[in-house]
C-alpha cells in the first residue's frame, strides 16, 4: 500500500508521546536507584543532622514522601502543563535553567555535526577511491585513532597542541568562533572516524555492483557515475546514521563541556546527579529524548525521499 | 578515476580552510582576547559558579565570592586573633551572655545606602527566621534576641554563655550583612535576594552563570581600597583545564586548596616559569575510624593501623611535598590545640605486636590475621573523584597487607561515604577538619552532637565517649578561660590516646602566579582570598 510521507510523519509523531512516556518512566525509576536520597543530601549539604524527623520533614516539602506512582503522576500532570518542576537545590523552575543552557549545547552539537559532514564525506570518498594506496592507509589510521581515543583525553590532547603549543585557540569558555573549534572537533572526531570507515566500505561495495559496470559500458563519465549513482545510493544508509548521530552528539557533549568549560546542559546534569536533583535530571532526559526522536524522524523522512522504494514497498509486495 | 584528481585537492583545501579560517580570526580575536594582559584586571579560575551571592545561605554560593562582597562584624586572623571589622569595638557582659557591638559609623553599602543598627537587626532577623538551617553553628542555638540599643549599637543576647560567639560571627556565612536594597519581599533571604549589595571591597558588575563573574572595586569602600580595579572569576570545572588555561596565560593565578591536582601543581612549580607559594596549614586530612562495631572497636587495632603506615613516605610521594605530615589532629596555630602529644610514628613491628596482643593472630599459611575465626578485614570508603584519597587508600592497603590486615577499598561520592559511616556500614572514612575560624570549637560541637560530619557516630564505641561529650559541653558554655584550656587539652588528649583519628597531613592553600604579578602572601583561610593585595607589575 502506498503511504504518503505526510502520513508517515503523522504516524511517527503520534507515537512520540508513548516513547516519551516510556523514557520518563525509566528515568523516574532509575534515578531513584542512586544511593542516598535528595532530602538527606540537602540536609548534609547544609550541615544539618539528617535525623529521621528532619529527613521526613524535607521529604514532605520536596514531595518525595508520596508513593512513587503518585509522584510520577503529579510530575506528569505538571509536564503536560509545561511545568517541569522546581529544582531541589536552586529552588528555581527547572525548565527555566535547562532551556537557558540548551542553546549552548545545541550550538556545540550542530558545529560538531557540520564538521562530521564536511570532513567525513570527502575523506571517506577519497579513502574508497584510493583503496589501499598510501592516502587510504593514512585516512584509515586517522579514523581508527579518532574512534579509539577516549573523548576527555582527546580534548586535553587538542588543548595541549592547539592552545598551549601553537597558541591558536583559547582553552575554555564560549563566545567567538575560536572558542567553538576545539570542543566541536573533540565531539566530532570519534564519529568522523566511524563515518569515514562506513562511507569507504559502502562506496567500495557500490562500485563493485553491476549497475556501475553497465553505466561505464554506456560510456558515462566516472564523475557522473560517482555523483549521481554511487553517492546517492550510499547516502541512503548514511542519512539514518546521521539522524542517530545528532542525538548522540547532544548526549555525548557532557564530557566535552566539562573539559572545555562549555556552559551547556551537560555540566548542569553532572551537578544535578551529584545533588540528587531529580526534577532536573528528569527534565534533561525528556529534552534529549524529544530531540533524539525528532532527529530520527527527520532522518527517516530523508531516507524515504532518497529511497522511493520505501514508500511503495507494500504495493510492490 | 578522473574525479579523484579533483577530490584530493578539494579535501586538502577544505581541511586547511577550516583550520586556517579559524586561526586567522582566532589569533586576533580568540587568544589575545582571552589572554589576561589587562593591567587593571586579575583573572582567576574557579571550578564552580559563584552562585547567587546570597550572604545568608550555603551552596551553591561559593564562600570565596561571598567573602568578596559581604563583611562580618569581626574578623578572624590567621594567627587566631579576632579584630574589629564592621564593629569597631564590643563589650561582653560579666556573665558572658550579652555582647554589645559598637558599629562603625563610616560604612556605606556599595549602593550608597547606610549601614546601621536597623540594617544589622534586619539581617539578624532574616537569618534567625530560619534557625534550623544554621544549627550547625552552635551560637544559633543560644541566641535569644538581637536588639538595637541606638543607631550604631546592637546587643546580642544569649541564653547561656557560649564562648565562640566572635569566631562564629567572623565566619563567612550566614552572619554577614546585606544592604536594604538587596532584601526580597518579606525579607525571605533564605529563598533569594534581590541584589548582592554588600559593604565589602568588591561589587559584582557582570555575571554570566557558569561562565564568569566580574567583580569591580567598591568605590564606596570604607577600608583600604584594593590595588587592582577588577577581578574576573572564570568558571572552569575541570582541574586539568584550569592548569592549561593558566599555562596559556588566560588566567593570572591559581589559588586555593584542591583547585588543581598536586601533580599538576608540582609540575608547574618545577617548570620554574612561575611564582608559587603555599599558605600555612588551614585544615587537616585524616582517617576517621568507626568504633561502633567490628575490629576497630578495639583500641589496639586502631593503634596498630597507625603504626603500620609509613606516613612520611605516603604524604611526600602523593602530595609531592606540598602538604606537611600531620601527627596531631590540629595544627599548632589553631587556638587551644598547641599541646604536647606523643606522635605515633611508623613502626611495623610495634603494629604487629599490638595485633598479637589483641588476639588477632596470623595462622600458619594464612595472609590475613583472624580472631575466633573472623578475619581482620576492614572497609575503607574514599571519594572516587578525589585525586589524593585514592592513591593514599591504595598505598595504605599495601602497607596493611604486610601486617596481615585486609583493607577493602570502595570509591563512592561524599554522600554515600557519610551515610555508610553513620549507619555503621563502613569501618574507615577519609575526614577533614573545617579549618579556622570554626575550629576547634566547631569540631567539638560536631563531635558531641549527631550531625552531618559522622564524628559523633564514629566515636560511640569509645569507652569515654560520654565523658568527652560532657567536657565538650562544659568548655563551650564555660566562662573561665583557664578551665577551657584545660578542657580542650583533656579532650584532644583523649581523642589522641583513643586513636579515633589517624591524622595524615595538613592541607594548605596552594598558589601559582605569573612572573608579571607582584608578590603577595596566601592566607590560611578556606574563603578569604587576599585579592586586595594583588597587583601586576607595570
Amino acid at each position: 500500500m502506498y503511504e504518503s510521507t505526510w502520513m508517515f510523519c503523522l504516524k511517527r509523531i503520534l507515537t512520540l508521546p508513548f516513547v516519551l512516556l516510556g523514557v520518563s518512566i525509566l528515568t523516574f525509576v532509575f534515578i531513584r536507584f542512586v544511593p542516598v536520597e535528595p532530602a538527606e543530601v540537602i540536609l548534609r549539604l547544609a550541615k544539618v543532622a539528617p535525623t529521621e524527623e528532619a529527613i521526613q520533614a524535607l521529604r514532605e516539602e520536596l514531595g518525595t514522601d508520596k508513593p512513587l506512582l503518585i509522584q510520577y503522576l503529579l510530575w506528569l500532570i505538571g509536564v503536560l502543563q509545561f511545568d517541569f518542576g522546581t529544582s531541589f537545590v536552586s529552588k528555581l523552575p527547572v525548565a527555566h535553567e535547562l532551556f537557558a543552557k540548551l542553546p549552548a549545547t545545541i550550538e556545540l552539537a550542530v558545529a560538531a555535526f557540520v564538521l562530521i559532514l564536511v570532513l567525513s564525506i570527502p575523506l571517506g570518498i577519497l579513502s574508497a577511491l584510493y583503496k589501499n594506496a598510501i592516502i587510504d592507509k593514512i585516512i584509515r589510521l586517522f579514523s581508527i585513532l579518532s574512534v579509539s581515543i577516549p573523548t576527555f583525553w582527546l580534548g586535553f590532547l587538542l588543548l595541549y597542541l592547539f592552545s598551549l603549543k601553537f597558541g591558536i585557540f583559547p582553552t575554555n569558555g564560549k563566545g567567538t568562533l575560536a572558542h567553538l573549534v576545539l570542543p566541536a572537533l573533540t565531539l566530532a572526531l570519534p564519529t568522523i572516524g566511524l563515518f569515514v570507515q562506513f562511507i569507504r566500505s559502502t562506496i567500495i561495495e557500490e562500485l563493485q555492483k553491476h549497475y556501475v559496470q553497465y553505466a561505464q559500458l554506456r560510456g558515462l563519465k566516472n564523475s557522473v557515475i560517482l555523483m549521481r549513482h554511487v553517492l546517492r545510493n550510499a547516502a541512503i544508509t548514511l542519512t539514518t546514521m546521521l539522524g542517530l548521530t545528532l542525538g548522540n552528539l547532544l548526549g555525548g557533549a557532557v564530557i566535552v563541556e566539562q573539559v572545555f568549560s562549555w556552559p551547556g546542559l551537560g555540566r548542569y546534569l553532572i551537578e544535578s546527579i551529584i545533588n540528587r536533583d531529580y526534577p532536573v535530571v528528569q527534565c534533561y532526559v525528556l529534552i534529549i529524548a524529544v530531540i533524539y526522536v525528532l532527529s530520527n524522524l527527520c532522518a527517516d523522512v530523508l531516507h524515504r525521499v532518497l529511497d522511493p522504494h520505501l514508500m511503495t514497498k507494500g504495493r510492490r509486495d | 578515476m578522473k574525479l579523484t584528481k579533483y577530490l584530493l585537492p578539494f579535501v586538502l583545501f577544505l581541511s586547511f580552510s577550516i583550520f586556517a579560517g579559524c586561526t586567522s580570526t582566532d589569533t586576533e580575536k580568540g587568544k589575545t582576547a582571552t589572554q589576561t594582559n589587562d593591567g587593571k584586571m586579575i583573572t582567576i579560575g574557579w571550578p564552580l559558579d559563584v552562585g547567587p551571592l546570597n550572604p545568608h545561605t550555603y551552596l551553591p554560593n561559593q564562600m570565596t565570592a561571598q567573602a568578596m562582597v559581604y563583611e562580618s562584624l569581626v574578623e578572624y586572623n590567621d594567627d587566631g586573633t579576632i579584630t574589629p571589622k564592621l564593629a569597631e569595638s564590643w563589650d561582653i557582659s560579666k556573665d558572658k551572655t550579652s555582647y554589645i557591638f559598637h558599629l562603625r559609623k563610616d560604612v556605606k553599602y556599595s549602593d550608597g545606602t547606610a549601614f546601621n543598627a536597623d540594617n544589622v537587626i534586619r539581617n539578624f532577623d532574616a537569618i534567625l527566621a530560619n534557625r534550623e538551617i544554621h544549627f550547625w553553628m552552635g551560637m544559633v542555638n543560644h541566641i535569644v534576641e538581637v536588639v538595637k540599643e541606638d543607631d550604631y549599637t546592637i546587643r546580642l543576647q544569649l541564653d547561656e554563655p557560649y564562648y565562640p560567639v566572635l569566631n562564629e560571627l567572623a565566619f563567612v556565612r550566614p552572619f554577614r550583612f546585606l544592604g536594604d536594597n538587596g532584601f526580597p519581599e518579606g525579607d525571605a533571604t533564605q529563598d533569594s535576594i534581590k541584589a548582592p549589595v554588600g559593604t565589602g571591597p568588591w561589587v559584582l558588575t557582570d555575571y554570566k552563570k557558569d561562565e564568569y563573574a566580574l567583580f569591580s572595586r567598591n568605590e564606596n569602600y570604607w577600608g583600604e581600597k584594593p590595588l587592582i580595579e577588577h577581578i574576573k572569576v572564570k568558571i572552569i570545572p575541570d582541574s586539568e583545564s584550569i592548569s592549561l588555561a593558566f599555562e596559556n596565560e588566560e588566567l593570572d593565578l591559581i589559588y586555593g586548596r584542591g583547585i588543581i591536582s598536586l601533580d599538576n601543581y608540582s609540575y608547574l612549580k618545577d617548570s620554574d616559569k612561575y611564582k608559587t607559594a603555599t599558605s600555612e596549614p588551614l585544615s587537616t586530612k585524616a582517617l576517621l575510624f568507626n568504633t561502633q562495631s567490628g575490629p576497630l572497636a578495639e583500641l589496639k587495632v586502631r593503634q596498630a593501623i597507625q603504626y603500620a603506615i609509613n606516613k612520611e613516605q605516603m604524604v611526600d610521594s602523593i602530595t609531592h611535598g606540598t602538604e606537611k605530615v600531620a601527627n596531631t589532629l590540629f595544627w599548632d596555630a589553631i587556638p587551644y590545640a598547641n599541646i604536647d602529644l606523643a606522635p605515633i610514628l611508623y613502626d611495623s613491628e610495634k603494629a604487629q605486636q599490638l595485633l598479637d596482643e589483641a588476639g588477632w593472630t596470623l595462622e600458619k599459611g594464612e595472609k590475613i590475621r583472624s580472631k575466633n575465626g573472623q578475619p581482620l578485614s576492614l572497609d575503607l570508603i574514599y571519594i572516587a573523584t578525589d585525586a589524593i584519597q585514592k592513591p593514599m587508600a591504595e598505598l595504605m592497603q599495601g602497607e596493611l597487607a604486610k601486617i596481615g590486615v585486609q583493607l577493602n577499598l570502595e570509591g563512592a561520592d561524599v554522600m554515600v561515604g557519610l551515610q555508610k559511616l553513620m549507619d555503621d556500614q563502613v569501618d574507615i572514612n577519609f575526614w577533614r577538619t573545617n579549618g579556622p575560624p570554626t575550629d576547634p570549637h566547631g569540631f567539638a560541637n560536631e563531635s558531641a552532637t549527631s550531625n552531618a560530619s559522622g564524628v559523633y557516630e564514629a566515636k560511640l564505641g569509645l569507652p569515654n565517649a560520654k565523658e568527652i561529650d560532657t567536657k565538650i559541653h562544659q568548655l563551650l558554655v564555660g566562662t573561665d578561660e583557664e578551665e577551657r584550656v584545660q578542657l580542650y587539652t583533656d579532650i584532644l588528649t583523649m581523642f589522641h590516646d583513643q586513636a579515633l583519628f589517624y591524622p595524615i597531613s595538613y592541607e594548605t592553600n596552594n598558589m601559582i602566579y605569573h612572573q608579571y604579578m607582584k608578590n603577595f602572601t596566601p592566607r590560611a583561610s578556606e574563603y578569604d582570598i587576599p585579592y586586595a593585595q594583588m597587583d601586576k607589575e607595570q
